[in-house]
């Protein structure tokens, strides 16, 4: 008798959400790809390449993320900023950046091992493509436009949901300069080479304090 | 820096043992040698920025400290500057020895950026290396570190970025003691203190690229690799360099199936790990867009159109059987640049398939192949260092033979050698040289007589061993046979020599067979065939119908251009196998595209018959093919294969087929890590030394050409590389102010420059150190007619 309660009780969570499912409006299920579920902040998604907010780039090319890269999906080259009209700021800039989102993990060490929060994670993850070749990002599509939205490889599809990207974790560090969202107005990296124009960050100590 | 100090610091290693001991472990080291070497020779490294293992001690950047104990108690010594004594007792990881080493590295740190990122050194950075290894983990400086001006731009080839320095004094030191342009100095004092280049004088040495390896941090940064790639993604492969003959040891360093550069390896035998900009920078011509890239055949209206190999083949196959067939004449050119197995395949195609002993490797370079290949007495780099007395009676080295140029630097500078020095002109060696001797190409004979029978200085000097001697060609309006004829003075004192001769390996090529005179092994044919002079005039009279270029550029590289020109316009039937389209090959019928260097593998021999192996690092571009492979295929097509399957069968025949390289294979070049020196059998020295009196011209009254090459010119591999090309020094003609004077011609002025084998239109300068009567022009210089090997020479005002 007692192992009937116990079946009755352990099938009483499957009942309730049966019972909500039929006669009320519970639905535990999602109507993807009609609906869409809010996913965790720190989802890693595909990747997107940030811009500093005079637009230019923050990738400096230096391959950090293709050394850290455990499936070795990243390539970059690195090649002289022009300085008549620099892409990023610095003496060197990404020329080529590629991902092989087939071979991509998405365990973001890429994210990681970026020292100017160039790349990070979003949270768009329909990748799926009908030939290997179109699974390679290319710097074009993922860098985003200077108005801060991401190129998605079908911009007409219903499925892309461009809006999520606002409360991503990824976008929120990489807007803010920092890299800790709430740590607003303090610069970390500046636009042009050469002396910075701010006082130093305090020590370790003082932040403490 | 004075010499004093330098002096003073300079130690002299000798015989004699002392016992140390080194965080408790004790062994014996000799006497002076400095014990951060003797450390390291025995296991123990201690942490160094500034010393290195080629310079002298300077004891910059105090990061080696260590501890010594003392009657006094313990004190703190930098291992780089103190020779190690009997008894003395050493410790490198005590905490005062620890706390120093972190305290040093915190100061470097102070005004060191961290933007290793996009520093071309991060990840291979010896400063970012000793901060793990040895650094405090965090810094006390919050100030505003110290602010440059961002890279400089110090040469064509080198950038500086001054706020990354940390003052080691090793850039310095290498272009002040090693190559002797003591062009980067320090400037400032105290914290402003910055290394610089002097006003208006560009960072332009031979060998600038040798700081930026040396570099401990990213300050010195080459142009050709800046931002191409970072190490964790390059390839490393030993190889030898391409470019000289002295077999410097490189390391190829490719990404993605694209070298990227070349590093020079520390080998005892040839290069010290120096390299010339030349050859650190002569890279760039593998990844060149121009290279050939399928098989060319040339209409009728003289454009070139793609072909297949088999159209190719098939079509040269059917007309060199023809010639040879009418029994009209074949010639081969070149094979100087390739490796041992590719030039066995040509001599054995030239011979076997083509039935012609018309060989020449080397392009009328003047210097007999036997003097080359099979001289008697020939040195070893090595004894240059022990040698009581040097003659350089040849080219410039600086310009022409780098590596020996510092070898011999080195052995005046710090081995206390005395330097002969006979050179028509200013010379890269003069600040060292003991002796020297200019005179007027074409009367080298005359002053050799007089060596042989003054007595005087020179003659004494010469006449002290050990003696060595470096013998070649001044310029190309000296008589090629005077070398050989002051070889002979130098064998009769008992002295020693190394041949000079250009292309990177020509020793290897003529060692295969490849000249008209000798068969693979150094040993002579009974019936020799035409040299490249020969061959050129032949094609030209029409005595010669077909001719097989291998890796050559006559037109360009022959004294005289023109009459090569004619050759190529007049022969019937030109193959060219080459990476390049180059101005020869333009006039050749089909054109085939081969590997070249890192593409496929090999060996090569220097100047001092030393065989080293070449590595394949990358596949060549589109459907080229190794030299071997193609000949093989048309020996098949001709009738009579030679039987080729591979480069290593070909090196295991080479070991097995051709006397004095038997037994050397590619496991054992492998092996040895500085290469085989092949034995010179003394049978094969059929060596007649012409006699001393050979007939110099007279040249009194008129003026006498000097014309040599420099390092940069208008060669193929230099043309196809965007840092070298712009580097060549163009073309002028340089005189003294009294012969300019009696020409009515002024500094700037148009002259035309005329010999009996060619002319043109060159700009004067007026160089004081120029001897009267002489008129110096550079060979091979872009878009400049060459002028031929006729010393006599007129100039008249444009």
């Amino acid at each position: 008798m007692s192992g009937l309660g116990a079946f009755l009780r352990g099938l009483r969570v499957t009942g309730k959400v049966m019972v909500n499912t039929v006669f009320g409006d519970g639905l535990v299920t999602t109507k993807y790809p009609q609906e869409f579920r809010q996913k965790p902040q720190r989802f890693h998604g595909r990747h997107v390449l940030n811009r500093y907010p005079d637009g230019m780039e923050k990738c400096i090319g230096c391959e950090l993320c293709a050394g850290a890269c455990p499936a070795r999906c990243i390539y970059v080259r690195g090649r002289d900023n022009p300085s008549d009209e620099p892409v990023s700021p610095g003496e060197r800039y990404g020329y080529v950046y590629e991902i092989n989102m087939l071979r991509c993990i998405f365990c973001g060490l890429c994210v990681e091992a970026c020292p100017t929060e160039a790349i990070t994670m979003t949270h768009l993850f329909e990748i799926s493509t009908a030939n290997r070749r179109d699974a390679i990002y290319t710097r074009q599509e993922l860098l985003m436009r200077p108005d801060g939205s991401v190129p998605h490889m079908f911009p007409d599809d219903p499925l892309a949901q461009l809006a999520e990207l606002d409360t991503a974790d990824g976008w929120l560090r990489a807007t803010a300069p920092s890299g800790v969202a709430a740590y607003e107005g303090v610069q970390a990296w500046q636009g042009t080479p050469g002396p910075a124009s701010w006082a130093p960050e305090p020590t370790q100590d003082e932040r403490d304090a | 820096m004075t010499d004093l100090t330098r002096e003073g610091i300079k130690a002299t290693v000798g015989e004699e043992m002392v016992k140390v001991t080194v965080d408790g472990q004790e062994f014996e080291a000799p006497k002076g040698q400095m014990l951060i070497q003797a450390a390291q020779n025995h296991g123990t490294y201690i942490p160094r920025f500034c010393w290195h293992p080629r310079m002298r001690p300077v004891g910059m950047c105090r990061m080696c400290l260590v501890e010594m104990e003392t009657p006094k108690g313990r004190v703190l010594i930098t291992a780089c500057t103190n020779p190690v004594a009997d008894g003395m007792v050493i410790d490198t990881k005590s905490e005062v020895a620890k706390k120093a080493q972190e305290g040093v590295l915190e100061f470097l740190l102070i005004n060191h950026p961290l933007d290793c990122p996009v520093c071309d050194r991060g990840g291979e950075c010896p400063l970012q290396d000793h901060t793990i290894a040895y650094g405090p983990g965090e810094s006390r400086f919050v100030e505003e570190k110290r602010h440059f001006e961002k890279p400089i731009k110090i040469s064509d080839l080198v950038y500086l970025d001054r706020e990354r320095c940390i003052l080691c004094a090793r850039c310095t030191r290498f272009s002040d003691e090693v190559s002797g342009d003591p062009l980067i100095e320090f400037l400032d004092r105290g914290n402003f203190t910055q290394i610089n280049t002097f006003p208006d004088q560009p960072f332009a040495s031979y060998f600038s690229g040798n700081t930026v390896q040396i570099c401990p941090v990213g300050a010195l940064t080459s142009k050709a690799y800046r931002f191409r790639a970072r190490p964790w993604d390059l390839v490393s492969i030993e190889s030898t360099c391409p470019h000289c003959t002295t077999g410097d040891r490189i390391t190829v360093q490719a990404s993605q199936n694209e070298v990227l550069r070349f590093l020079g390896v520390d080998a005892e035998a040839t290069n010290w790990s120096w390299l010339s900009d030349k050859c650190r920078f002569g890279f760039e011509f593998i990844e060149s867009p121009d290279r050939l890239t399928s098989p060319m055949i040339r209409q009728e209206d003289g454009s070139f159109t793609e072909a297949t190999w088999t159209e190719a083949l098939e079509l040269v196959a059917s007309r060199f059987t023809e010639i040879r067939d009418a029994g009209k004449g074949l010639a081969v050119l070149g094979g100087a640049r390739g490796t041992n197995e590719d030039a066995y395949a040509l001599a054995k195609f030239a011979r076997e398939v083509l039935s012609t002993n018309n060989i020449d490797c080397q392009l009328d370079d003047g210097l007999d192949p036997q003097f080359l290949a099979a001289t008697a007495d020939r040195a070893r780099i090595s004894d240059l260092d022990s040698a009581r007395t040097i003659l350089v009676w040849g080219p410039d080295l600086k310009e022409e033979h780098p590596t020996l140029y510092l070898r011999v630097r080195h052995a005046v500078q710090e081995k206390g050698a005395r330097l002969v020095l006979i050179h028509p002109w200013r010379n890269g060696l003069d600040d060292r040289a003991t002796h020297k001797l200019t005179y007027r190409p074409g009367s080298g004979a005359a002053l050799l007589t007089r060596l042989q029978s003054e007595e005087g200085e020179v003659a004494t000097a010469l006449a002290e061993g050990p003696l060595v001697a470096l013998l070649g060609r001044t310029g190309y309006g000296e008589d090629g046979r005077l070398a050989e004829a002051v070889a002979a003075h130098v064998r009769s004192l008992g002295g020693k020599l190394l041949p000079l001769a250009r292309r990177s390996n020509v020793y290897g090529a003529l060692d295969m067979g490849l000249a008209p005179s000798l068969a693979p092994g150094r040993a002579t044919t009974d019936n020799p065939g035409k040299n490249a002079a020969q061959i050129l005039e032949g094609l030209a009279e029409g005595s010669i119908l077909g001719l097989l270029m291998v890796g050559s550029d006559p037109v360009r590289d022959v004294p005289n251009g023109e009459l090569a020109r004619q050759a190529l316009e007049q022969a019937r039937f030109v193959v060219a196998l080459d990476q390049f389209l180059t101005d020869s090959s333009r006039l050749a019928d089909v054109v085939l595209p081969v590997e070249g260097f890192a593409e496929k593998e090999g060996s090569v021999t220097n100047v001092e018959g030393r065989v080293q192996k070449v590595n394949r690092v990358v596949p060549g571009p589109g459907q080229s093919r190794p030299d071997w492979s193609i000949l093989d295929d048309l020996s098949d097509r001709m009738g009579r294969s030679i039987n080729l399957v591979s480069a290593e069968a070909i090196a295991k025949e080479i070991a097995t087929e051709v006397p004095a390289y038997v037994g050397v294979t590619w496991d054992m070049l492998d092996a040895e890590k500085d290469g085989v020196v092949v034995p010179l059998p003394e049978a094969t020295q059929p060596l007649v030394y012409l006699p001393a009196d050979t007939p110099g011209k007279s040249f009194s009254g008129e003026l006498v050409l000097h014309y040599a090459r420099t390092m940069f010119d208008d060669g193929v591999l230099m043309r196809h590389g965007p840092s070298l090309e712009h580097l060549a020094p163009g073309a002028v003609a340089i005189l003294n102010f009294d012969d300019a004077r009696r020409l009515g011609l002024s500094d700037g002025d148009q002259a035309d420059i005329k010999t009996s084998q060619g002319s043109a239109r060159l700009t004067v300068r007026i160089d004081p150190s120029m001897n009267h009567g002489l008129v110096y022009v550079p060979f091979n210089q872009p878009g400049i007619p060459s002028l031929g090997s006729d010393p006599v020479v007129t100039v008249t005002k444009a």
